[in-house]
């Protein structure tokens, strides 16, 4: 038995080892000798590169948070116009990159944009730069990530039993007192899973962040691999985009702190009606959120795609429609099958201190940007091929250079976090008197993990495994670098139109991917809505 | 003091509550009895404020509450107590954080006498700093208790309290927390299906028979 354990934890441990290859190679960086252009690096740059990095975290952080928070207490606890099809509509943001979202603003509300020009020509306004200081890209990141604080705490607002709120209200409290001293302290580890996720992902950005010409981190890493040709420095600020994460996630489990509550009722009762003009007050409120973060960038797309459609439709898109189909689904699934393997809560339970750790090294990947995981695998693979070389074997460069296996590795070591936040989160539910009375009712551990843990873990494992087909298909750098000749997906084919400034051209393979990333969404809100 | 009337209660069309209607004097302890689905725990949420309900009306101390089903006075804004069946600590707060949750305008020296007075009256002194994951379901039922006497509601709502305890020690506090609200003088109303239950709490008790209350 106890050989057993250990056997399953060695493989786990390679398991989540092999997933940090990329990341393992990144921070091996450090032992090369530091050049002079890391010594440039860390004294013009690194202070500043620091102060927007964290400022662009904090700015995120707290916006995300109110936001997400606040959007999920109404439409969980609140009864108020519209809210049955709001509480749907506020997830659609997850089906726009980012990117998309950056270059329809700046199209709109830059200086040239036609919201300026027209307050430039009708109040005599003086023309503005919205680039300048961080709130506008504060404000992009925050209506963009706000659904993974929305989706998490929105969850836990619903598990929370409903005798909790009515105690309060029965001690005399008015509903924000119940809210921000029972609601918001319950939810705070499903706050807090979301916060991690939206701070990762701002961490790995790219795209929005050299559209609002924003140095962080990625920017610098970028142009030290793509302008100075040093893949150490790139590998080495790399590090320390690692060592935030780390941070990150220390944080976050900090705040999860060793209170359990366990609690499986779902209400359909929502313990606040609001009358009058509250009610249209949270109306508009709510309303406000989905035009700004969804439907009015939406209908810009739309329009600019109904001027430039048979300038850029052409043959070529049945080729990006099945690039993009192909990738997406088998990283998808390879992505969820790792996660999976990895939070089965009966190795849980008597998983070492050394496999907690590799397992939360490898879910490091998300804050590293798409650029990084490739540089860093192309980095390991040539290192290898070296090594191989040097004992007498063979050169492995050309299997995996220009191949979809390396771009599938790319993936998962990037997105394992996701999946696997969402699969551990619905493992830690799993109470162990379910693996006691399966055992003893002498269940096998094969037909305690197929008939028990799976459909226990399942909405976790399907909830994980959208977030990661959406990711994949925005994903950017990574496939940009990675992708083997004639493998061009959507993403890509955005990136190059809207980097040439051609946002209206840009509009159309970025409405597929809005149009596929919502399909995906209405597939996920349907099985989700079937749970409650 | 609490006066209840022709309330009206349905679900899907199908009455549960009819003309329902109760009187109690102030520091009456009833206990209302009934099967489950008779619409017991539904009239004590109507008092409560938490539910609605077709017709009826609530008055306390002569201040209407609830008039025609439709409530006019919040459930916070009462000044009615409930304890509940699965007590409903909030599992983030101290048991001192708990009890004092209704009574925080209070300055500190004298929530603390408070909290201890109570905890006194409770028996369970020197549990403060505890968690309610740290309590036996009795020990957490008691704190439950201490914490609606805190704010001292001229009502105590009691919806199944003891059902959740093994009988050993349900019998025990069954007689305990009479005890302590017949101390405190307030008036209570208790929900349960057993019947020996009601015997032992109550001074009056009503049973659902028929859509309407009658007093044994």
């Amino acid at each position: 038995m106890k050989s057993k354990k250990n056997n399953s934890n060695f493989l786990m441990g390679m398991l989540a080892l092999s997933i940090s290859f990329p990341l393992i190679v990144v921070c091996s960086a450090w032992f090369f000798p530091g050049t002079e252009l890391w010594a440039h690096f860390a004294e013009n740059l690194l202070p500043e590169l620091i102060t927007s990095t964290l400022m662009l975290l904090i700015g995120v952080g707290i916006g995300v948070s109110i936001l997400g928070t606040i959007l999920a207490y109404l439409v969980v606890m609140v009864e108020f116009p519209g809210r049955k099809w709001l509480e749907w509509a506020l997830f659609m943001p997850f089906a726009i990159p980012a990117y998309v979202l950056a270059f329809v603003y700046l199209g709109v509300f830059d200086y040239s944009g036609y919201a300026q020009v027209w307050l430039r020509e009708y109040t005599g306004m003086p023309g503005f730069d919205i680039r300048a200081g961080s709130w506008a890209i504060i404000l992009t990141f925050t209506l963009v990530f706000y659904p993974y604080v929305y989706m998490m705490a929105r969850a836990s607002f619903k598990r929370q039993k409903i005798q909790m709120i009515e105690a309060g209200k029965m001690l005399g409290k008015k509903p924000f007192e119940v809210f921000w001293r029972i609601s918001v302290p319950l939810a705070r580890p499903a706050i807090a899973a979301g916060l991690l996720v939206t701070l990762m992902e701002t961490l790995a950005d790219f795209g929005v962040v050299s559209l609002f010409n924003y140095s962080t981190f990625t920017t610098a890493i970028y142009s030290a691999w793509n302008d100075f040709r040093s893949i150490e420095v790139a590998a080495q600020l790399a590090s320390m985009l690692v060592l935030i994460a780390f941070f990150l996630i220390y944080f976050e489990k900090k705040a999860r702190g060793k209170a359990k509550y366990y609690s499986s009722d779902v209400s359909h009762i929502r313990p606040y009606r609001a009358t009058g003009f509250i009610r249209w007050l949270i109306f508009v409120f709510v309303f406000g959120v989905f035009m700004l973060s969804f439907a009015m960038p939406m209908l810009q797309l739309v329009i600019w795609s109904f001027d430039k459609y048979a300038e850029e439709i052409s043959q070529r898109y049945s080729d990006y429609f099945s690039a993009t189909g192909i990738l997406t689904v088998s990283a998808t699934i390879l992505t969820v099958v790792v996660a999976t393997l990895l939070a089965l809560p009966s190795r849980r339970k008597d998983e070492s201190k050394v496999l907690q750790l590799l397992i939360r090294f490898s879910t490091l990947g998300y804050a590293l940007p798409g650029s990084v995981m490739a540089v860093g695998l192309l980095y390991g693979v040539q290192n290898i091929s070296l090594v191989s070389i040097y004992l007498g074997g063979a050169s492995i460069n050309h299997i995996l250079f220009g191949s979809v296996i390396l771009l599938l590795f790319a993936y998962i070591s990037r997105f394992m976090a996701i999946a696997y936040n969402s699969t551990s989160a619905s493992s830690e539910q799993i109470k162990p008197v379910f693996e006691q009375s399966a055992r003893l009712l002498g269940s096998s551990r094969i037909r305690l993990i197929r008939e028990v843990y799976l459909p226990m873990m399942a909405p976790g494992i399907l909830a994980g495994g959208l977030l990661v087909a959406i990711d994949v298909m925005k994903e950017l750098p990574a496939t940009y670098l990675l992708r083997p000749f004639g493998w061009d997906t959507l993403a890509i084919r955005v990136f190059e139109l809207s980097s040439e400034g051609l946002y209206d051209r840009a509009a159309i393979p970025a409405l597929m991917m809005v149009f596929f990333g919502a399909i995906i969404m209405l597939l996920f809100i349907r099985l989700d809505s079937d749970k409650y | 003091m609490l006066s209840v009337n022709n309330l009206k209660i349905s679900f899907d069309d199908n009455h549960v509550l009819d003309g329902f209607n109760l009187n109690l004097e102030s520091g009456d302890i009833f206990a209302l009895l009934g099967e489950s689905g008779s619409g017991k725990s539904s009239a004590l949420r109507f008092i409560a404020g938490l539910e609605e309900a077709q017709l009826g009306s609530v008055a306390l101390d002569g201040n209407s509450l609830s008039d025609e089903g439709n409530h006019s006075v919040n459930a916070e804004l009462r000044e009615i107590g409930m304890v509940f069946q699965d007590y409903a600590l909030f599992p983030h707060m101290t048991v001192f954080q708990n009890i004092s949750f209704g009574i925080d305008y209070l300055a500190k020296k004298e929530k603390i006498d408070k909290v201890d007075k109570l905890l006194d009256l409770i028996g369970l002194k020197g549990i403060e700093k505890k968690y309610p994951h740290q309590l036996s379901g009795g020990e957490q039922q008691r704190v439950s208790l201490a914490r609606s006497l805190a704010t001292s509601p001229k009502l105590l709502l009691l919806d199944e309290p003891f059902s959740s305890l093994d009988k050993s020690n349900r019998d025990q506090l069954v007689k305990e927390v009479r005890e302590i609200l017949k101390s405190a003088g307030v008036t209570s109303i208790l929900v349960t299906h057993n019947e020996a239950e009601a015997e032992v709490f109550a001074d009056k008790v009503g049973v659902i028979n028929k859509k309407r209350l009658i007093i044994k």
